[in-house]
């Protein structure tokens, strides 16, 4: 099998092809996705994280993002109009259309969000809310918030706001990408890879893939399940335990609000390749090092006044080289206390500069360390070598004869007890996720996260059934690469 | 500061069988609620997680030879009475519902949360010194009181709101001045106990004040007790602690009972518990779960009204669906305020002695 990875960074778009053999290339974002995409010969599967662009706009300047809520009795929320879904999925009270065009008159935004309390239980209200607002926005920047599958109102709401503002640039991507690779697949947040149609759904998915993507390329290359993955970039260095071959994972807040995010654990450190140093080393980037064309000397050009020798090393013996060796030490001291502080017996350093600085770091922290081969593309090599993970949040009540899946509503003809029903919702997953590419073999381990299940009693009989459920496949190395 | 909530998926076990009232339903579609409301992450509130109460503790409220029985029977499966099987597994199950009450307890007191509320099951008012009975077998609140006795309260004001009179509670600290027992409940109804004239014993008389009222008692009434008797006896008896028996089959949902209580109204009437609490002992409330049989209609309602009111959240839009308005005018009786105007003058008369605020 043949697999293409592209993780779409700060500066550089980098690109793997993994057949066996790895290659490897480093294309600048200036010219952007397109001429990315045209420089390579796409072969096999196509897998492309985008999370940079996306990043920018989610914790970057708020763009106008109007919310329209139906919370229903409870508590209130910002937005909100009548209209009420129950706990079971039940319409109790309807939406006033002429109150919803008087706000969106009134209330002139770039987006809109649409949140409805229990409308994962029954997403009509969402639905006819989106309908009115299509004559004063465009689609592609209306979400609503049925689709994130999850009880939970509020990071429902926040999280839907999130992908009203994406949405439209992630379409964008979604229409230059494919005539490239039809089926190609987007790598998210968690690790695992999803179809663009799943992604148009929830483009939140997409955020902050960067890291997860070289977690996963350098437990590829290394061959390590349980390590500390140290990771040199340009502004940061991102420090990843993992554990059985996974990075924890944990729902994300912005502004303090809870959301729906899912986003792997970092410990960030605000330095890494292109980090100024004036007297000290600055937790800031302002352009390339000078070794690469830039006018501020950086962590970089101070690695070449040590005696390496990383572009064109000659333009960075400007520097002080007494302000070029502290620059270096305060650094790898400061990267150490956090790698002994991790508790990690053995570090997998991934990065352009990892050659240069994992090896001294390693040293100080008093841990074993590994450097594989191509360690500087191991964002891409993830992304390659990535396989489809899905989950299914499924809500059953026989009493009224629906199944909610992941915010969408159908009808149940025939009863299944609690073993049919599991089994029903693990083939449902499998064959959701072999439909976005994935191996027959990659599905093979469907696990149940949840389960939760009673009979409803009226008048003493036992009349219907709730159950509630959550099966995925988990994020991983596709058994193709393997 | 925040509030606590105790809660366990453990509490949904106990079953005495499937169709029962008080089965495990109950407290599912308020977890939905909960969960969907984003409580569960919401900074005002902590999970607090219960523990296994030690046959010390509930010896201090129960007697021996009930807690062996008990114990013995869960064994095997028992019998109480028809309401109340004791289904194999019980003890354990009870046990953690009365540990569930100690943490709310001691948490407030220790002041790791400022109020709590405790959604234990099985509930535990009608439980008394030597028998459990009507779906309770272990005094949850009873024990909470007797432990935050030990830990150094000195007067405790117990309210009871559930639609049921707490027979147990009451018959527990009859003779203790330093509880005071005061209870809301339906009257005539099970257990037939809770008449006025029902005041307390030796040291204790007085320390119990019963507020009979009846069916169709909707939110004035309840407003009305608070004012006239309640607020006034709190201020009076002046407590280090409040403890609530949070029943919410006075909802005017609920089938088992005839009340007409709404979600607003339970919200306004803890608030005023909150309020007492405020004045009097710093804020420091607990509030124990009892009955509640409106699983789908009322409970998630009230649950949320209740727990928005202790962690005082905005309250504007705490209410019942407005589909559910025909029941409730159904429910509500006008009439039910005079009833209860000319009670309050006969609690005046029995216990003006005790109470100068009633006298």
């Amino acid at each position: 099998m043949l697999f293409t990875g592209v993780d779409i960074g700060g500066t550089n778009t980098d690109i793997a092809i993994v057949d066996g053999g790895v290659l490897t290339r480093k294309v600048p974002n200036d010219a952007g996705l397109k001429r990315a995409l045209d420089s390579l010969e796409i072969r096999g599967r196509l897998a492309v994280s985008t999370s940079q662009p996306l990043n920018r706009l989610v914790t970057g300047r708020p763009s106008s993002v109007h919310s329209i809520t139906i919370p229903g009795p409870g508590l209130p929320s910002p937005g909100s109009v009548a209209g009420m879904v129950n706990h079971r999925g039940d319409v109790l009270e309807e939406i006033d259309p002429a109150a919803i065009r008087a706000v969106l008159e009134e209330q002139v935004s770039e987006y809109l969000a649409i949140c409805g309390k229990f409308s994962v239980r029954n997403p009509a209200l969402e639905e006819q809310v989106k309908a009115i607002a299509l004559s004063y926005y465009p689609p592609g920047r209306v979400a609503t918030s049925h689709g994130l599958a999850r009880l939970g109102f509020p990071a429902r709401r926040v999280t839907t706001e999130v992908n009203a503002r994406i949405l439209e640039i992630v379409a964008e991507m979604t229409r230059t990408i494919s005539p490239y690779a039809r089926d190609f697949l987007f790598f998210k947040g968690d690790g695992g890879l999803t179809s663009a149609g799943a992604v148009l759904q929830n483009p939140s998915v997409l955020f902050n893939s960067s890291p997860a993507a070289v977690a996963l390329g350098a437990r590829y290359l290394s061959g390590r399940s349980d390590c500390l993955v140290v990771d040199i970039g340009g502004t940061t260095t991102d420090l990843v335990p993992l554990y059985n071959g996974a990075p924890r994972m944990q729902d994300i807040r912005i502004d303090g609000n809870i959301t729906f995010i899912r986003s792997i654990q970092v410990v960030n450190i605000p330095f890494g390749g292109d980090s100024v140093i004036e007297t000290d080393l600055c937790p800031r980037r302002e352009g390339n090092p000078m070794a690469f064309g830039g006018v501020r000397p950086t962590l970089t050009d101070a690695l070449n006044c040590c005696g390496a020798s990383i572009g064109d090393a000659t333009r960075s013996r400007s520097m002080d080289p007494a302000i070029a060796e502290q620059a270096v030490r305060e650094y790898i001291s400061g990267v150490s206390e956090e790698v002994h502080a991790s508790g990690a017996e053995i570090i997998v350093g991934t990065g352009y500069l990892a050659g240069h600085l994992i090896p001294e770091i390693s040293r100080e922290a008093g841990v074993r360390c590994i450097i594989p081969e191509h360690a500087d593309c191991a964002n891409a090599i993830g992304v390659a070598v990535s396989r489809v993970s899905l989950s299914l949040w499924v809500h059953m009540d026989t009493g009224k004869g629906r199944m909610v899946i992941n915010g969408d509503l159908m009808r149940i003809d025939q009863d299944m007890d609690d073993d049919e029903l599991i089994a029903w919702c693990k083939e449902e997953v499998r064959r959701r996720a072999v439909e976005m590419g994935a191996p027959e073999e990659d599905v093979a381990d469907v696990s149940l996260e949840y389960f939760h299940a009673y009979d409803v009693v009226r008048y003493g009989r036992r009349t219907e059934r709730i159950a509630d459920l959550q099966v995925s496949i988990a994020p991983g190395i596709t058994v193709d690469a393997e | 500061m925040t509030t606590g909530i105790v809660y366990h998926t453990e509490f949904l076990a106990h079953e005495q069988h499937p169709l029962h009232p008080e089965r495990r339903e109950r407290l599912a579609y308020t977890d939905d609620q909960i969960t969907e409301e984003g409580l569960w992450e919401d900074p005002r509130i902590v999970r607090l997680d219960p523990r296994y109460a030690s046959r010390e503790e509930l010896s201090r409220v129960h007697d021996e030879h009930y807690l062996d029985f008990l114990e013995q029977s869960s064994r095997t499966g028992g019998v109480i009475d028809l309401d109340t099987l004791i289904p194999p597994g019980l003890f354990t199950q009870a046990r953690l519902a009365a540990g569930g009450s100690l943490v709310a307890g001691e948490s407030v007191l220790a002041g790791v949360v400022r109020n709590a509320f405790a959604m234990v099951r099985p509930p535990g008012h009608h439980a008394g010194t030597y028998s459990g009975a009507g779906f309770c077998y272990l005094n949850n609140i009873a024990i909470m009181v007797q432990s935050l006795k030990n830990l150094g309260c000195r007067r405790i004001l117990i309210l009871d709101w559930d639609a049921h009179h707490g027979n147990g509670t009451q018959e527990i600290f009859y003779e203790d001045p330093d509880v005071l027992f005061t209870s809301i409940h339906q009257s005539p109804f099970y257990p037939g106990t809770g008449d006025v004239t029902e005041i307390g014993a030796g040291e204790g008389r007085g320390y119990t004040i019963n507020m009979p009222v009846p069916a169709g008692s909707s939110d004035e009434v309840y407003q009305y007790l608070l004012s006239e008797v309640i607020v006034p006896v709190a201020k009076e008896f002046k407590p280090d602690f409040i403890a609530i028996s949070a029943g919410q089959d006075n909802h005017f949902s609920d089938p088992l009972t005839g009340l007409a209580l709404t979600a607003k109204g339970y919200a306004s009437m803890m608030a005023s518990a909150v309020g007492i609490a405020d004045q009097e002992c710093a804020g420091r409330l607990a509030a124990i779960l009892e009955g509640g049989y409106s699983v789908e209609g009322g409970l998630p309602y009230t649950n949320i009204g209740i727990i928005a009111a202790l962690a005082g959240m905005n309250l504007s839009n705490i209410r019942d669906p407005s589909s559910y308005e025909p029941l409730l005018q159904q429910a509500r009786d006008p009439a039910a305020l005079s009833r209860v105007e000319a009670m309050v003058g006969r609690i005046r008369e029995t216990h003006g002695d005790v109470w100068s605020c009633l006298s």
